[in-house]
């Protein structure tokens, strides 16, 4: 990237309202500095406790979506986007990752209902999945509690966002982006 | 039985599990990465001091958490539950929820957690504000 695309790149993060963005590595160290610098920005928000709770909340389930299931690459690296931004009275937090290609039907099974539901609706299926003793023997590739995506929709305001993206370089992955708005 | 005392850091609540004065406390927030490797031992703790547990003493349990992840979520909800066994069996128990006031989400959570574990005496209560 010459300097004209990096300012132009700056600029457009501005307009966006982007508060930050990070694309890279993904580790331990990485997801607590980045847990720093977003308390500190909400707290000098005049944002209510819930709201920040909300974001904070919906940063780490996205942080942890990677962690957790972000295959390493040739070099041990596990690799992932996420932005949180401000914008149009709202908050924003995205993420963008690679998912094998073999995984996607599975997470759009996951998320593309939460899309349609209404906030009650979203209410009764994370409580019905935190009383599902079954889980774990349901869903053998889940690493959590198969709340994950349930917390961020409950957290959200409007209904979450997704896309799969195909590129060419690597066949076997395809790029997951996931956007929820608080 | 051994007082139980884990300090808190950034991601994982205080831990101060005083068997011996039967007052259990659990605060701060919690989003480990690995939450089942942080409440295992918990539990494992919880469940053989409650199986020694008399009638004749009353356990007091508090659960102050201002933020957990969805992890966390589903291994706090399984403290509970054991709670509630307890109860069920005949101990006395009572266990405290604390919320942010203004958090109605956090609110009907441990209204969620009283539906469900009807056993326990559960009282869900907003915490002071800061």
């Amino acid at each position: 990237m010459n300097l004209t695309s990096f300012s132009d790149f700056c600029a457009q993060a501005v307009k966006e309202g982007m508060l930050f963005y990070y694309t890279g590595e993904y580790s331990k160290n990485v997801i607590a500095a980045m847990s720093d610098t977003l308390r500190h920005r909400l707290e000098s928000t005049s944002l209510s406790a819930p709201a920040r709770r909300k974001i904070f909340s919906t940063f780490v389930e996205m942080s942890q979506n990677i962690m957790h299931y972000v295959d390493p690459d040739q070099d041990g690296i596990k690799v992932g986007a996420l932005a949180v931004g401000h914008n149009q009275g709202k908050y924003y937090v995205m993420c963008g990752n690679p998912i094998r290609v073999e995984y996607v039907d599975r997470v759009k099974e996951k998320v593309e209902p939460l899309r349609s539901m209404t906030v009650d609706e979203i209410k009764s299926a994370y409580r019905a999945q935190l009383r599902n003793e079954d889980h774990e023997q349901q869903d053998t590739l889940s690493k959590g509690a198969g709340l994950g995506f349930l917390t961020v929709a409950r957290d959200a305001s409007e209904p979450i966002e997704y896309q799969i993206v195909y590129r060419s370089e690597r066949q076997e992955y395809a790029e997951f982006y996931l956007r929820a708005a608080i | 039985m051994q007082d139980l005392y884990i300090a808190p850091t950034a991601e994982t609540p205080e831990v101060a599990f005083l068997f011996s004065e039967h007052k259990l406390t659990l605060q701060g927030e919690s989003y480990p990465e690995n939450a089942m490797a942080f409440y295992a031992p918990l539990r494992a703790s919880l469940q053989s001091y409650l199986a020694q547990l008399s009638a004749q003493h009353p356990l007091e349990m508090h659960f102050s958490l201002k933020y957990f992840n969805s992890s966390s979520t589903k291994l706090l909800r399984s403290l509970i539950s054991l709670l509630n066994d307890a109860a069920r069996d005949g101990k006395q128990i009572i266990a405290h929820w604390y919320h942010d006031p203004e958090d109605d989400m956090m609110m009907e959570f441990g209204a969620d957690l009283q539906d469900e574990f009807g056993a326990l005496h559960l009282n869900v209560t907003p915490y002071e504000p800061a």
